[in-house]
């Protein structure tokens, strides 16, 4: 299959020296693909790693202009509310629709309809949702700019990808299984529970981190819904709050202080790539058992 | 004998119970309480699934309705893409959107053009050619890329291409075109190369090996094998590649320069759809033209991405029936 080592390098056949040049091009677009993620973190690293401190994860921003002083736990605080409750929203009804489609849906219109609806909703950018979680939620409906608005239209953006997350790995579930199931004589809500559920519920976790991370990342919709730039931290369904996204781009946008731009960006970066590698785990995890 | 008669009492009223459970099992068997979760679970699933849908119908006949204003008037659809600019402040104020999709679409063609020969060399050379130790770091390192958020993105780019290209172009500021394109080229990276490289292992290894056993070289089997057969999945991928691209909000308005005129070359300012909305959103009064304005290019930008995404199925569809 492969020619002697020395044949292919001593070879003057054109098609052997394209190969061997193919070779060495390949091997420099992979070490690209190696090296251009680890210098944007290691860049990242190497500017925010002395901003850290424990101050800074655990105070509210101060100073004049406002950010050049302090920390930015308010922040930290106020993304993780607003993914949470919206995970409140996008959870159920994510994970009920996927029941549905991969459980009970008899029509394949419908399944295909819903799926090539819901991966156009995956696809729309963020910022179709911010405006309309801004006009509709805060304007129309009269929320204010607030954590109750904001959780909601980050709602909108995890539910698509929660559904499509657990549809698939529900469908990806052996029949076998589960018609072994229903030939004992076991309801279908029992199937789902202690089979279909019992299989899938890492991966599901899995999509459930990995939409969270990518909430908790996007700016564009929380930005006239839920954001400020001031707030002292705090559960207030009614108040707005701080995110760590908006607030970098605060920072950066208004030039305010960019040593803290570099912390803020490396304390969302870490969070975020914490969130994704194990969420990541849990999907090998699953495949694992067979899912 | 005495024994028998308390059961033959009893007979009737038993065997009526009995009777009358059988008929109301079969024909209400949701009434069985093993049934009833049955029901109860198929009617919270179907509540989720139509309660989740019907939001998004909402929205996307929300936005339709609060578009069309802005479609309608003068000259409509024609005026609001190519005629009009977008002057908000002028006497008979004027919303088109010229500016923003040609800055749209400049953008995504040089983050294309950049990132796609780099994803297909990196795809191939991660399913094809690395050897398994460089596989398995590279797979973390496409993730970890995939991982940081936008706005990081724009960070970066703006602490160290702005000043690059700033220094290089010895521009008076840095943020342009270009410089938005090549950040949202590293974006674009990690979902072309992911999807392509699904393509290529997709490519059954009996093929591959019939291939090489004919004694060609592993380039030839590459160009004429494998990337023959995976060539709807890399299309899928450059599609919901370019679909990130033009969705991408911040990082672009961070380094593109948001800049209302329309872009005359590659170092000039520019301003795209996702940037116009973010931008003005803050300041248009609900019912404005304005807001009604940026409604029209929201659903634009929803437009392009259903077509892209309706692409993107019509070739997965092939590229799985066909193996």
């Amino acid at each position: 299959m492969k020619a002697e080592p020395l044949h292919y390098l001593t070879n003057k056949h054109g098609e052997v020296r394209i190969d061997r040049f193919v070779t060495v091009a390949a091997w420099s677009f992979g070490a690209l693909g190696l090296c251009l993620p680890l210098s944007i973190v290691g860049f990242l690293f190497a500017r925010g790693v002395e901003v850290i401190s424990w101050e800074f994860l655990t105070t509210a921003p101060g100073g004049l202009p406002l950010g050049v002083a302090g920390g930015i736990m308010p922040a930290i605080q106020g993304s993780l509310e607003l993914v949470g409750l919206g995970l409140l929203f996008a959870l159920p009804l994510g994970i009920g629709g996927a029941i549905y489609l991969s459980e009970y849906c008899t029509s394949q219109a419908l399944l295909k309809v819903t799926r090539f609806v819901t991966e156009c909703l995956a696809g729309i950018p963020a910022i179709v949702y911010g405006l309309f979680g801004y006009s509709f939620l805060v304007v129309a409906i009269n929320l204010k700019a607030s954590l109750l608005a904001g959780s909601i239209t980050l709602g909108f953006v995890m539910f698509p990808l929660v559904l499509i997350g657990s549809h698939e790995s529900m469908r990806s579930v052996n029949w076998v299984y589960r018609e072994s199931a229903l030939a004992l004589g076991v309801s279908r809500s029992y199937m789902v529970r202690r089979v279909v559920l019992k299989q899938t519920w890492p991966s599901i976790m899995a999509i459930t981190l990995l939409a969270a991370g990518h909430a908790v990342g996007s700016a564009s919709p929380v930005l006239y819904t839920a954001s400020i730039i001031y707030s002292r931290g705090g559960l207030d369904l009614n108040a707005p709050v701080m995110t760590l996204p908006t607030h970098l781009y605060y920072l950066v946008s208004e030039a305010i202080s960019f040593e803290h731009a570099y912390g803020t960006a490396l304390v969302l970066t870490m969070g975020l790539l914490l969130l994704n590698f194990t969420g990541r785990y849990l999907r090998r995890l699953s495949g694992k058992y067979g899912v | 004998m005495d024994s028998i008669i308390p059961v033959i009492a009893r007979w009737p009223k038993d065997v009526f119970r009995r009777l009358y459970q059988y008929f109301n099992s079969i024909k209400y068997a949701s009434q069985n309480p093993l049934y009833l979760g049955d029901k109860v679970l198929w009617s919270v699933s179907c509540t989720a699934l139509v309660l989740g849908m019907g939001t998004f119908l909402f929205l996307a006949v929300f936005i339709v309705r609060e578009a069309y204003p802005a479609l309608a008037q003068g000259e409509g659809l024609i005026a609001f893409l190519f005629l009009d600019s977008w002057s908000p402040l002028a006497t008979p104020a004027s919303f088109g959107i010229l500016h923003a999709w040609i800055g749209s679409l400049s953008i995504a063609f040089i983050c294309l053009s950049i990132s796609i020969p780099i994803a297909f060399g990196l795809a191939v050379f991660i399913a094809e050619i690395a050897p398994d130790l460089m596989r398995t770091v590279l797979q973390p390192c496409l993730d970890l890329l995939a991982g940081i958020p936008a706005v990081v993105y724009g960070f970066v780019g703006y602490v160290t291409l702005v000043p690059w290209c700033e220094r290089i172009f010895g521009m008076a500021t840095g943020e342009s075109i270009v410089v938005a394109a090549i950040m949202l080229a590293v974006m674009a990276l990690p979902f072309i190369t992911s999807t392509s490289v699904e393509a290529f292992r997709a490519v059954p290894r009996d093929l591959k090996e019939a291939v090489l056993a004919q004694g060609v070289t592993r380039w030839y089997l590459i160009r004429r094998v494998v990337v023959a057969k995976a060539s709807s999945g890399m299309f899928a991928g450059v599609a919901l590649g370019l679909a990130r691209a033009i969705g991408e909000t911040l990082a672009v308005t961070m380094l593109a320069g948001n800049s209302i005129a329309v872009p005359r070359s590659l170092l000039s300012r520019g301003q795209p759809i996702p940037s116009l909305i973010i931008t003005e959103l803050g300041e248009a009064g609900v019912g404005s033209p304005k807001y009604h304005a940026l409604f029209a290019s929201g659903l634009l930008l929803m437009l392009v991405i259903v077509i892209l995404n309706s692409l993107v199925w019509k070739l997965r569809k092939r590229f799985v029936y066909e193996g």
